[in-house]
């Protein structure tokens, strides 16, 4: 296993793709964050709402740019053929699978760790100065708040979370652009279709299923009631997902020929 | 000790209803340069793929060093390989592509830059791999394969895309490569390009080795130690020869072909008996008409000549 | 002497260099790739698909029925009515000193508070029937006296909001169809503020005062409220019954209104041509924050979002897979003009997803509609020149995606980068849209400079001024005309097809 995990670290560090893709997340991630905060202001009438989980908007974004970088790590060497040298040279396919999702969690964790930072950062300094101040209910965001520490936490689990689950599709599809699609419309769709749905249950268990819709209920901080689901299992279905769709791809990647 | 070089048995693979592999066997072994030709289509490269573990039989084995390939703990040390030497990183430069292969084997860095001097590419080393002629990613695929140090080297089509100067420079690298005691497998569908290096030669055909022999053996068989004589006295000739024991027959005004003597013991004959004769030669077949005799049933896919090509 | 060498020269005929012909060949090369096709008729049954799971998943059986106005359009139609019938012609006259509002702030905690379009005065209706016609005229929290009939008609009078020292005067007089309506700040000097012709009045109709508040909009969420005004010097001319006044609430049970606040109720009191009137709701076109329950064509067209994704694939693909492939030497050694290349893809493209989205939205629209309605659900009607928009803009918004992730391809020259970008523009402002804390300003913003303004192509509902509500791109209002929107979104394409061409015709293939 140390061999196929220095191996595909290696070979993520020696193109300039990923590294690229990542300072694009974490710049992408912040940007959106700050946007979202620097919109919003707080009047003596009306200041409600989840400022959190606003500092958080980025996430949305920056999700999209991690499962490039998944889908990259797998589908890459499919179009260019590489993967068969990759398999001569880590024939335990699973182990070399693991070995792609362990680097891929390593480097996206890292990436996400300063990204959700960098916008709770954002969030601080930015809702501070539109008058998201102590007085009004509104305390500076910091770690020690305990949902806002589960929020971070959260976000940051919920990205590396996201690189896993497109990681399977792209094992299981193999095509980039193909798996791209499919991966953004789980992740976008379901929670636009689910506003169709007329019937409330079916509303509801469509937002619970959803990847994107379940997971960031791990960003609320207030009105955990009217979630569809409490974060914590929020970000389990997330995970469910990623277990699923990997544990697909890696039996695929064994049965079929490379 | 467990069995050298490459070992294949009884392969069997169905594609839906094409059948790629039709009982493949033979051994490739270690000291000699194996060719393995045939037509395109034949299933030398599913066979290759088969060596590797990437393609799953449905019947069948094939073994490295009396092991198959995915029980292998570090598979680039007893066999390297070259399948398709497109295959890369378009931005990533060949020392970091075979940095992250040698990675993979726990092989250090110092290693890389020894196969990458070994091949020549030192000066290009740490470009992108992207912007490489086809001659040097085979250079490159060929380091990688030897990275390892494998007792085993297999090479689909090495020669694919090299010039003339990259082509002497393969068959004199793969020749030393068996020299040093090694297993080594060439495929490819030209003959010319073998003839050569290859001592010993695996014919495929249709899915299966049509043929699997030493070349010279193949090139005597094919050539039936026949040898071909050119005399005004015909006659006096044939007698002579015929009771020295051979067969001879007249194939033309002034020409016969003997069998059943060397070439030089029908000169020796003939000078004594003072038969005058103007020409005695070997009747010497090449690889080519081997090939062609060998596969005239196997091939599949023949174009069209192009005068036959409709309006 | 070497003997002359006729050079080779075809005896074909040599084919016509047309862009025709270069259509033709993309065309070819289109239908020939199988996941492509199936890539686009995925995308027209996605369309589908999704309306049909919007017909079938609502069940509204047995609700109230949606009030309906002379005109067709659903209307609110619940206020406090205090009336008499009124056989034939005559006329009505009231002063307003006062029109208070309360706004609730929590549960049982009613604060007063302004409701701009609180109304309270004179209304002669063909009955307490919702939707019935009628015409009024009233004085308004904060938009001044205003005549209003039929629902959707709206006519300023005198500006100024009431109060004891500036009492409003309200005259209505009825003869036959004509519907005049009078105000005056003195009772000497009366202004005409406007005649009317409502039809279907019928022989006796109700007459009298009317008290409705519509709800206060407040952040992104409304709360009902509830108004009282005073009514003095009553009195009136012509066919009147006489007698007593009926105090009722008019349309009680309604999908179009929301009831009271907690602890108030709909009532009068008084006599002698003085009376107090308390009551709620409003007598208005009903727009989407007051009818929750309907469903719009653009809701039952959700299924374009899943379209979008496909098409945006099979865009980006017709380009980057030549460059994978190094099909694009092939490419241009056979159409060595390179941008009319890239054209005749973009036309290809556009063609085949315009009738894919089309196709989708012609069977998808009335197959939803006709399901939801089959289950009870309201959905806001539209003359069939907007079903058409709608359908052709469907079309025609994912034909210009598609070209756009074309484009974009072309500038990447790598898919996945590619479909990322495009999807995200187009997908990720509407989900920001839908973010409830997202102030509208921001979400018309968003709806006015990113490629999600296309959507405004499938909008059917319209804003009314006289109806303060939440007129955001997330309820289903834009802030651009449905072609202006989707011009947006051909904007970025347009740009993009050309730096696409520009780096094209510069780079190596």
């Amino acid at each position: 296993m140390r061999p196929a995990l220095h191996a595909e670290w290696t070979k993520l560090r020696t193109v300039a793709g990923p590294l690229w893709l990542l300072l694009g997340m974490i710049a992408a991630t912040v940007a959106l964050s700050a946007g979202a905060t620097s919109v919003v202001t707080c009047t003596s009438a009306d200041c409600g709402g989840d400022v959190t989980r606003l500092s958080l908007t980025g996430v949305q974004l920056g999700q999209a740019m991690v499962a490039i970088l998944a889908v990259l790590v797998i589908s890459g060497e499919y179009s260019s053929g590489m993967i068969r040298t990759t398999l001569t040279a880590m024939p335990h396919r699973a182990t070399a699978f693991a070995a792609k999702a362990i680097t891929l969690t390593g480097v996206v964790a890292v990436a996400g760790t300063t990204a959700v930072l960098g916008s709770l950062l954002a969030g601080r300094l930015i809702l501070h100065r539109h008058g998201f101040t102590a007085a009004p209910g509104h305390p500076a965001l910091s770690l020690s708040d305990g949902p806002t520490l589960r929020a971070t936490a959260g976000s940051i689990l919920y990205l590396t979370l996201i690189a896993l689950l497109s990681l399977g599709i792209a094992a299981i599809v193999r095509d980039s652009a193909t798996s791209i699609g499919i991966i953004l419309g789980l992740l976008y769709l379901l929670p636009i279709l689910s506003q169709v749905i007329g019937n409330p249950h079916g509303q509801r268990l469509l937002q619970q299923i959803g990847p994107m819709s379940a997971g960031l209920a791990i960003q609320a901080t207030t009105n955990l009631h009217s979630l569809p689901l409490s974060p914590w299992a929020g970000l389990g279905v997330t995970a469910g997902w990623a277990a699923a769709t990997l544990v697909a791809g890696g039996l695929l990647l064994r049965v079929r020929d490379a | 000790m467990s069995a050298p070089g490459i070992v294949v048995a009884g392969l069997r693979k169905r594609y839906g209803a094409t059948l790629a592999l039709d009982g493949m066997s033979f051994t490739v072994r270690p000291g000699v340069v194996t060719g393995f030709v045939g037509p395109n289509g034949a299933g030398k490269s599913t066979t290759m793929r088969v060596i590797l573990g990437l393609d799953a039989v449905d019947e069948g084995t094939a073994l490295i060093e009396g092991k198959p390939y995915h029980s292998l703990r570090h598979p680039l040390s007893h066999v390297g390989s070259l399948l398709d030497a497109a295959a890369l990183h378009p931005s990533r430069s060949a020392r970091n592509h075979l940095l992250w292969l040698a990675h993979s084997q726990g092989l250090a860095a110092r290693r890389v830059d020894q196969v990458i001097e070994q091949v020549g590419l030192t000066s290009a080393a740490r470009r992108k791999a992207g912007g490489y002629s086809l001659g040097m990613r085979q250079r490159l695929g060929i380091a990688a394969a030897l990275l390892g140090d494998p007792p085993v080297i297999m090479l689909d089509e090495p020669f694919n895309g090299m010039d003339p100067d990259g082509i002497i420079w393969m068959r004199g690298f793969l020749r030393s490569l068996a020299a040093q005691g090694r297993a080594v497998l060439v495929s490819s569908h030209l003959m010319s390009e073998v003839q050569d290096t290859a001592a010993h030669l695996v014919v495929a055909g249709r899915g299966k080795a049509i043929a699997d022999a030493g070349v010279a053996d193949l090139i005597a068989a094919a050539s039936g130690g026949r040898v071909a004589l050119r005399t005004t006295a015909g006659a006096h000739a044939m007698r002579v020869l015929a009771h020295a024991g051979a067969t001879v027959a007249a194939t033309g005004r002034d020409t016969i072909t003997v069998s059943g003597l060397p070439a030089d013991r029908i000169v020796m004959l003939l000078s004594e008996s003072a038969v005058p004769f103007s020409e005695v030669s070997a009747h010497r077949a090449t690889l080519e008409d081997v090939y062609q005799e060998l596969t005239r049933e196997a091939v599949e896919f023949r174009a069209a000549t192009p005068t036959e090509v409709p309006r | 002497m070497t003997p002359t060498v006729t050079p080779y020269r075809s005896g074909r005929p040599v084919g016509r260099d047309g862009f025709f012909q270069l259509l033709h060949a993309e065309w070819t090369k289109f239908r020939t790739v199988p996941g492509w096709v199936t890539g686009v008729v995925v995308a027209a049954l996605m369309v589908v698909l999704v309306a049909l799971l919007a017909g079938v998943s609502s069940n509204q059986k047995g609700s109230p029925p949606v009030p309906i106005g002379p005109g067709g359009e659903p209307v609110t139609d619940s206020f406090y009515f205090v009336h008499q019938p009124l056989a034939g012609n005559g006329s009505i006259t009231v002063s307003v000193p006062a029109l208070r509002s309360s706004i609730p702030t929590g549960p049982a905690d009613l604060r007063p508070g302004i409701v701009p379009w609180a109304k309270a005065g004179l209304i002669i209706k063909q009955s307490t029937r919702q939707g019935s016609p009628y015409a009024a005229i009233m004085v308004t929290g904060s938009h001044g006296v205003r005549m209003q009939d039929n629902y959707v008609h709206d006519t300023a009078g005198l500006p100024g909001s009431v109060s004891a020292a500036s009492v409003r005067r309200l005259r209505l007089d009825r003869s036959g169809d004509a519907i005049t309506g009078y105000a005056s700040a003195d009772g000497r000097h009366w202004t005409k503020v406007g005649t009317v012709h409502v039809r279907g009045l019928g022989p006796t109709a109700q007459g009298g005062l009317f008290v409705a508040s519509p709800p206060s909009v407040h952040g992104m969420g409304t709360r009902g409220s509830v108004s009282t005004a005073v009514f003095e010097d009553l009195r009136t001319h012509g066919r009147w019954a006489g007698g007593i006044w009926t105090g009722d609430q008019v349309g009680r049970k309604s999908p179009s209104f929301a009831g009271y606040p907690q602890n108030t109720s709909g009532s009068f009191t008084g006599s002698d041509g003085s009376f107090t009137v308390t009551g709620a709701g409003d007598i208005a076109p009903a727009v989407r924050e007051t009818l929750p329950t309907g469903g719009t064509l653009k809701d039952i067209l959700t299924g374009t979002f899943a379209a979008l994704i496909a098409v945006i694939v099979v865009g980006a693909l017709y380009i980057t897979t030549e460059y994978r492939k190094n099909l694009i030497h092939l490419t241009l050694a056979a159409a060595p003009r390179r941008s009319r290349v890239l054209v005749a893809k973009a036309v290809v493209l556009g063609v085949v997803t315009f009738v894919a989205g089309l196709a989708g939205a012609v069977v998808a629209a009335p197959l939803g509609t006709w399901l939801a309605r089959a289950n009870g659900v309201y959905v806001f009607p539209v003359a069939s020149s907007t079903e058409l928009r709608v359908a052709l803009g469907t079309g025609a918004l994912l034909a210009t995606a598609s070209i756009l992730a074309l484009a974009v391809g072309t500038i990447f020259r790598h898919s996945a980068g590619a479909v990322t970008t495009v999807i995200v523009a187009i997908v990720l402002p509407y989900l920001l849209i839908a973010n409830p804390f997202m102030p509208a300003s921001v979400s018309d913003w968003l709806t006015r400079v990113t490629p999600a303004a296309a959507f405004a192509v499938q909008q059917t509902l319209v804003p009314y001024h006289q109806v303060t509500s939440i007129y955001t791109p997330y309820n289903g209002y834009y802030p651009l005309a449905p072609w202006a929107g989707l011009a947006v979104l051909a904007g970025y394409a347009t740009v993009s097809l050309a730096v696409a061409a520009a780096l094209l015709r510069r780079r190596d293939a």
